[in-house]
């Protein structure tokens, strides 16, 4: 079963492949230390760009950014307070104050190390877990793998939180993007309204850079955040191997943190954030010293970097072996393997075994590399670049979105579609409504679609194949639990509260 | 009951979904006009999205009746449609005036419409980044950006 990862390495240890990383580390530490950028985003900018790479070297820019924006994130939090990324708010409980006393260095090394610790437990979680679990969904036929996407869905819409409604709504938004072209089956253009561009349905990088990029860019032109100037002294910093021994001592946070960061990651629709929240919280429970938390205790910090470092390759676990992803990056990443005609599923692990073993290393090599590029000297110098003024950044980033829409197809129809898209993107954001549903409804939808139809075929038109064995059943079941779960959970924990405070 | 009609209609969530309501009808006549079978899926969605809309247009406007604060869009409108408004022109001009001059406009244009006033440091970054677009795309990877349709006519 593992003999497969094996073979990958040497792919993956070729000088173009090292490059991309090292490059995808970099831009991810750059993304995530810019407050208003973030991972998903930057993937979903970067994911045109890799059009004309091999898929593996695709793929390593995409597996570093992911790690290098998790750390990144961390930068801000830690210097100005304001987390890089939603994942980094936990970081600033403790970060602040450290930089507060002359240990923002200490504190960002503490972060780097952390995040390097989180995100190869991770990569090993996702070399374990994944090959296993897409051995049994290879003996899925198409009624499972309809159940499948149907399952991804209310997972991604019910399990997010927020509300179900406009879950639900994104949902059937994306969905119904993805049948628009030609009916795989009939041929029947549906939607196109004439249009040629159109016939090949909507691209998933048109909607990830419209969805995904455009709204942070009018955020970042629309608020001119003002930063306190990042200097040398607010940093303190020492020589990263003379800090380590220092930080041996919270090889406990480290261990569990990574648990919780993992678990998390695998769950669709929680997230960075929730994984940091939740180690912080119980790293400080087990704490003997939980006063001096929120003062500058570097244990913190290391819990919450830990953990949002964790679920990154772990919410690659269900992306690939059943094309559910666990979080929104793992979803804009689903669509980089798309576009390099990787269909995320069981067959995936079977037809391309060297790019989906050799991303997984990947992941690994990004996470090592992380203690390397983000140590010290690197620290210092992405640090500084908190300085670099919002609305050049805005204004470069939306050049290159222009680029990297336009040259899929060398057409203007498609940038135009991309505005559209960030448009209507733009009002979900601002409504909440979530944008993780809409890709993969575009993702999962046609693919649902085919396999609904071609089930149907089989049964010759009758619908209770769909619930003809027990793997149906099983995942209607957890279909039915993931969307009903989370109000019978409310409904029980509040009667619960009310009968304790009838009981005082 | 000081509170007119109009600003509880005109509440953000509420103007989503009766729009979201009249897309998703529109959408459903040339639904009629396809086969059952390439229907099923495009027009489940639609209804779906209509009827959701329907749900969020009551809840929103339960909240409007009960005194809740309607969702803020942006705290700066202007600057957010002068941002749209931005980007859709510079994506106009490159389709019809050229890629590389719309570019070396856009980029100092957006920056210092928006805040960045060194002009030093506009030009440099136009000509860093102007250069390495046509180092890395136009001269490294052959990759043609539009000419502009208004010289090809």
């Amino acid at each position: 079963m593992y003999a497969d990862l094996l073979d990958a390495l040497p792919h993956v240890l070729g000088i173009y492949n090292f490059v991309a990383l090292v490059i995808g580390v970099i831009a991810g530490i750059v993304v995530g230390a810019m407050p208003g950028l973030s991972a998903t985003m930057a993937i979903s900018v970067l994911v045109p760009f890799t059009f004309g790479l091999e898929p593996l070297v695709a793929l390593g820019l995409m597996a570093g950014i992911y790690n290098g924006a998790m750390y990144g994130g961390a930068i801000p939090a830690v210097l100005l307070r304001i987390p890089g990324t939603p994942a980094a708010v936990a970081t600033t409980f403790d970060g602040y104050p450290m930089a507060q006393k002359g240990e923002g260095g200490f504190a960002l090394q503490v972060a780097v190390v952390s995040s390097a610790i989180g995100g190869i437990a991770s990569a090993f979680a996702l070399m374990l877990l994944a090959p296993p679990l897409s051995k049994v969904t290879l003996l899925f036929g198409p009624s499972e793998v309809f159940w499948v996407a149907v399952f991804g869905l209310a997972s991604i819409i019910f399990l997010l939180g927020g509300n179900p409604i406009k879950g639900l709504i994104s949902a059937c938004f994306g969905v119904f993007v993805s049948v628009v072209g030609a009916d795989p089956i009939s041929g029947a253009d549906r939607y196109t309204f004439d249009q040629l561009e159109l016939l090949d349905g909507v691209s998933i990088v048109i909607l990830l850079v419209g969805l995904y990029a455009l709204p942070p860019v009018i955020d970042l032109l629309e608020v001119p955040l003002k930063t306190d100037q990042v200097t040398d002294n607010k940093l303190g910093t020492e020589p990263i191997w003379r800090t380590l021994p220092r930080m041996f001592r919270f090889w406990k946070t480290w261990i569990r943190s990574s648990l919780f960061g993992i678990w998390i990651g695998i769950l669709p629709g929680a997230g960075g954030s929730m994984a940091a929240f939740m180690s912080y919280n119980e790293a400080r429970r087990a704490s003997q010293t939980p006063d001096t938390w929120g003062n500058g205790e570097p244990e913190g910090v290391a819990a919450s970097e830990t953990a949002n470092n964790a679920d990154t390759a772990s919410a690659l676990i269900p992306a690939l072996t059943l094309g559910i992803p666990g979080t929104a990056v793992a979803a804009v990443m689903l669509g980089g393997l798309l576009i390099h005609g990787l269909q995320p599923g069981p067959m995936l692990f079977r037809e391309s075994p060297t790019i989906v073993f050799g991303f997984m290393w990947q992941f690994l090599f990004g996470a090592i590399l992380l203690i390397l590029l983000g140590g010290s000297l690197a620290t210092n110098s992405f640090a500084k670049l908190l300085n670099l003024p919002r609305p050049l950044l805005g204004s470069v980033i939306i050049v290159l979105m222009l680029i990297g829409v336009y040259s899929i197809n060398g057409r203007m129809f498609d940038v135009y579609l991309m505005l559209g898209f960030g448009a209507i993107g733009y009002v979900m954001d601002k409504l909440k409504f979530p944008l993780p549903p809409v890709v993969l409804g575009l993702i999962l939808g046609s693919y649902a679609e085919e396999n609904l139809r071609l089930a149907l075929r089989i049964g010759r038109g009758d619908w209770t194949i769909l619930f003809a064995n027990t793997t149906s059943l099983v995942l209607v079941a957890l279909t039915v639990a993931v969307i009903f779960g989370p109000s019978v959970k409310r409904r029980f924990f509040a009667k619960r509260d009310d009968e304790e405070t009838a009981k005082k | 009951m000081s509170k007119s009609h109009s600003p509880r209609l005109l509440r953000p969530e509420t103007l989503t979904a009766l729009g979201t309501i009249v897309v998703a009808a529109a959408f459903l006549f040339p639904t009629a006009s396809l086969k059952p079978i390439s229907a099923l899926l495009p027009g489940a969605m639609l209804i779906g999205m209509a009827l959701l809309s329907v749900l969020l247009l009551i809840s929103d406007q339960r909240k409007a009746g009960s005194g809740e604060e309607a969702q803020s869009m942006t705290s700066a409108p202007k600057r957010v449609f002068g941002a749209f408004l931005l980007i859709v022109s510079y994506a106009l001009s490159t389709d019809f005036i050229g890629f590389y001059v719309s570019t070396a406009v856009a980029i100092p244009l957006v920056a210092y419409v928006f805040g960045y006033r060194s002009l030093p440091g506009l030009a440099l970054a136009t000509v860093i980044v102007v250069g390495a677009i046509y180092l890395i795309f136009d001269f490294g990877m052959a990759q043609t950006f539009p000419s502009g349709r208004l010289w090809q006519s």
